[in-house]
Order: C-alpha cells, then structure tokens, then sequence
C-alpha cells in the first residue's frame, strides 16, 4: 500500500475516533473491563495456587524409627538423608527428647509419665525437605524414606496434603474454566460493542463501497480504531491492575493476616505487554466481525 | 454501454420485481427511466452497479458481464458508475469537498489532487464557497448538487440517478436536471430513473417505461 493511503487511512482512523468520541469511549471502557476482569482472575487464580504450594511446603517429615535403632545408627540415616535427599535439615529426636517433649506438652499431667515401666515413644528424624516442593514432591520424598532401613512408619500430613492438592488441582480446573468464560465473554461484548459502533457508521460503509472502494479499503479504518481503543483499553486495565496491586493488596494483606503471604505475582512488563497485545487483538477481532456483516451486504 | 438478456429478479416467493428484461443503451445516451412505484426501476439500477444480482438473465455494463464478476472486482466496475439517489447519501461529518473527493480518495489519489479535482468540480457547479461547509448547512438542492459533483469527480462512463429531484421544487430540479444533461453532453451514459412523468414531457429524451417488472414502452 503507498506510503500516503496508509497515512490517509491513520489520519482518518484519528479524526472518526475524535469526531464520534461516545462509541469510541464506550468500546475503550468494555475492553478496557473485559480485560481488567480476564487479567484480574488470572492473577487472582495463580496467586491463590502460590499462597497453596507455600502451605504445602510447611510441614516437615517425621521419620519414626525402630525402638532398637542406636544412636549412631540414627545419626548415619539422618546424614544419608541430607546427602541422598538434599533436605534442608534433619534432626535427630531420641526416645528420652521425645518423652521430655511429651511431658512438656501435657504440662501438671506429665508426671503420669514417671509410672510407665519403660519409654514407649520411638525415637525419630525430623526432615525439613529442600526449596518449597508441592504435595506430590513432599508425598513421594516420604514414600523414599519410608523404604530406608530403621524407618517404621513416616508421617507428612497426608490428609493435608491431599486436601491442598484436591483444593490446587480443583481451582485449575475451575480457574481455567472461568477464565476462558471470563475472556469470551469479554470478546462477544467487545465485538456487540464495537458492531453498535460500527452500524451507526453503515451508511458511509454503503457510501465508500458504493463509490468503488475495495472491502480491504473500507475495512482498514475500522480496523485501525479497533486497535487503538484496544489498546486505550489495555492501558486503563493496566492502570487498574497497578492501583490494585499498589493499593488494594497491601491494605487488604494489612486487614486480613492470611492473605499476608498472598501477595500478588508482581506484574512485569512483559505482562503489561502481554494486555496491550491482548487489547489490539480483541479490538482488531472486535472490529473486523463487526465491520465483515456490513461489507457482506 | 448497458445491455440486459432477459434479465429476472425475484425474491423468494413474491412475484418477481423485473420479470424477462431485455435492454440495450448506447454510450452516451440518455434515457429516462420511468413507471409507477414498485414498477422495478430502482432494482434495474441497483443490478447496473452490483448491489444485486439477477436471478436469471445477463448484463453487461461497459462491455462486462456483471454476472461473471468476481466479489473482487465489484469495485473496479463501480468506479467507472456515478451514482445519485433521492436521499443524496453524502457523510455529514464530511465537508463537502471531502464528500466530493471521496470518490478520488479510494483510486489512491494524492491529497493534493484530490482537493484540487474537487474544488473545480464544486466550481463548475456554483458551490466551490461551500467547499468547506458541513452538508448539513447547505440546502437540500446544494446537497444534491454535492451528490452529483461526487458522482462525476472521476468521470465515469455512466452516469445513474435513482428519483435524484424526488425531494427538490420545480426550479431546483431544473438546475439539477441541467447538470445531467450537462454530463452527458460532455459524453457520458446517463439513465436518470423517475416517476414523475412531468420531467419527461419538458425534456424529451429517450423513455423505458416499467410496469410490474416488465419493460411496456420505449421510445
């Protein structure tokens, strides 16, 4: 195309945005929403599932071991441990800490301890595992452990894990769900919007067809001011996601002490990129469904 | 320049709006198109510039067969067509000379060529002043003048007009009239449709009459 129909179509593109600023506006407020909405539940979805794996990652793995086990004996698996299993820590808890732990625990009731003929608590290894693993990694490191020698039993809070794992793969599949509703939603409001836009023009659509433009000429104008109140409305979503990541997280983490480590993912600028190529996407789209049932006729 | 083979337009199961047309017009005549309303002569026009296609029968326009025409190549064939109607059709968020150059605007001309070409147009019709007015402030004659200086900014070889003094008094239609006379005198094909049968006995010219879609004099 020549350097000066493109500058026309631009410069036309402009001047209908400014000359009609209402649809305009109300397009850039649909998408802008549409988009605000769609990013504020992904962000919502995948903060929710890292505030999940840090509660996952807490609990550390008591290792029990065989009564018989010597102290040396211990010592040599908490060390395998740490090597094999690269955990951060292990500590060795023998049967006289653990019945002094015991009787700290139930307090005036302790001294009912004193009468039992001999110790009956076995002693164990506490595991604090490396990094944040997930459920899965935590369920499987104490599925290694329970095979080593010594070890009786183990215990990682299985039915915790299970229910933060149940809950994490429940809100992915609800959160993708939700989402690609959120975002097509959002898409058939855009593309109604701009089609309202678009017919209250049909008449210079019939004018400029009627005089021999091309529909790629016709079309382009429509699809420029798509782009731009796409991405005027990927810069208001982009502005309400800062205000609420600057102001209303923190002031919520201040009120609520769960949500304290629930601070959104900070958003980059590859995601602020990310919304402004989303924008011009769905106001390109928007525009060329609307403008396409007009060049048809 | 026009020529219609039995040429059939139906909708559905309603009675057929042209029925078995057959025509011809030489370049550069000028023909009344005429008949009472609902008699087809605003679908005749509409299947010279494509906006419909016939159901049966063949047209050719400049030598080509619109039914032959590809979606592509509808508007290479319109830009060779001038076309006015009743109701003018101008942009009212346009000036009038950009109404004018509209026309210029989508063969890719220069904007200096465009605003040029326009203003003599717009000079040669008595309103190169209101070159840069609004439609809306201009009369409904003026308007319609507009309309006609769009049709023919890029001289075309055919010239159509559906009612164009349908909305015009008796001395504005004159002026109208004139301008299409003047249009074709310089050479262009010109079919100006009506029904109002006055028109015809003052300005006596070559007449098709319709009636129900079937072509019931020519003379």
């Amino acid at each position: 195309m020549m350097a000066h129909i493109a500058w026309r179509h631009v410069r036309r593109a402009a001047v209908n945005l400014w000359r009609a600023p209402l649809p305009s506006l109300v397009s850039v407020l649909t998408i802008g929403l549409a988009l605000f909405l769609g990013a504020s539940f992904a962000v919502g979805v995948l903060s929710a599932r890292k505030l999940l794996q840090g509660w996952g990652a807490e609990p550390s793995i008591t290792v029990y071991l065989d009564r018989a086990v010597t102290g040396e004996e211990a010592k040599a698996l908490a060390d395998r441990i740490v090597s094999a299993e690269h955990a951060q820590s292990v500590r060795y808890v023998d049967q006289a800490q653990a019945m002094q732990r015991l009787k700290t625990e139930l307090g005036d009731l302790g001294g009912a301890l004193d009468g039992l003929p001999e110790n009956p608590l076995p002693p164990s290894l506490e595991v604090v595992p490396a990094g944040s693993p997930g459920p899965a990694e935590v369920r499987a490191l104490a599925g290694r452990l329970g095979q080593m020698s010594h070890v009786v039993d183990v215990d990682y809070g299985r039915e915790w894990l299970d229910r933060i794992e149940a809950l994490g793969r429940a809100m992915r599949n609800f959160g993708s769900g939700a989402l690609a509703l959120v975002l097509a939603a959002a898409l058939l409001v855009v593309a109604n919007t701009i089609r309202l836009a678009v017919y209250a023009r049909r008449d210079e659509i019939e004018i400029m067809k009627l005089v021999g433009a091309t529909n790629a000429y016709v079309r382009t104008p429509f699809l420029l001011e798509g782009m731009l109140q796409g991405l005027a409305g990927a810069i208001l979503a982009v502005l309400g996601l800062e205000i609420v990541q600057r102001v209303v997280i923190p002031r919520a983490a201040a009120a609520f002490s769960f949500a304290a480590g629930a601070a959104a993912p900070h958003l980059l600028a590859a995601h602020f990129g990310i919304l402004l190529g989303a924008g011009a996407v769905v106001g390109l789209l928007g525009s060329y469904l609307a403008v396409a049932r007009f060049l048809r006729a | 320049m026009i020529q219609l083979f039995h040429v059939t337009k139906s909708y559905a199961d309603d009675p057929p709006v042209l029925a078995d047309v057959s025509l011809h017009v030489e370049k550069g005549e000028f023909v009344w198109l005429t008949g009472p309303s609902g008699a087809g002569k605003t679908t005749l026009l509409r299947l010279l510039f494509c906006a419909e296609a016939p159901t049966s029968g063949q047209i050719l326009v400049g030598g080509r067969n619109v039914n032959r025409l590809s979606q592509g190549g509808v508007p290479y064939l319109r830009r060779n067509i001038g076309v006015v109607f009743q109701d003018f059709k101008l942009l009212e968020n346009r000036t009038v000379a950009e109404n004018v150059g509209f026309a210029l605007e989508v063969l890719g001309a220069s904007d200096t060529h465009i605003r040029n070409r326009s203003l003599r147009r717009l000079d040669q019709l008595g309103l190169r002043t209101k070159a840069d007015s609004l439609p809306a402030r201009l009369s409904g004659g003026e308007q319609q003048r507009v309309a006609i200086a769009r049709a023919l900014v890029n001289e075309p070889a055919l010239l159509l007009a559906d009612e164009p003094t349908g909305n015009l008094d008796a001395s504005l239609t004159d002026s109208i009239l004139e301008l299409l006379f003047d249009a074709n005198a310089r050479g262009t094909t010109v079919v100006v449709a009506t029904h109002d049968r006055t028109l015809l006995s003052r300005y006596r010219r070559r007449t098709v009459s319709l009636d129900r879609g079937k072509v019931v004099s020519d003379a």
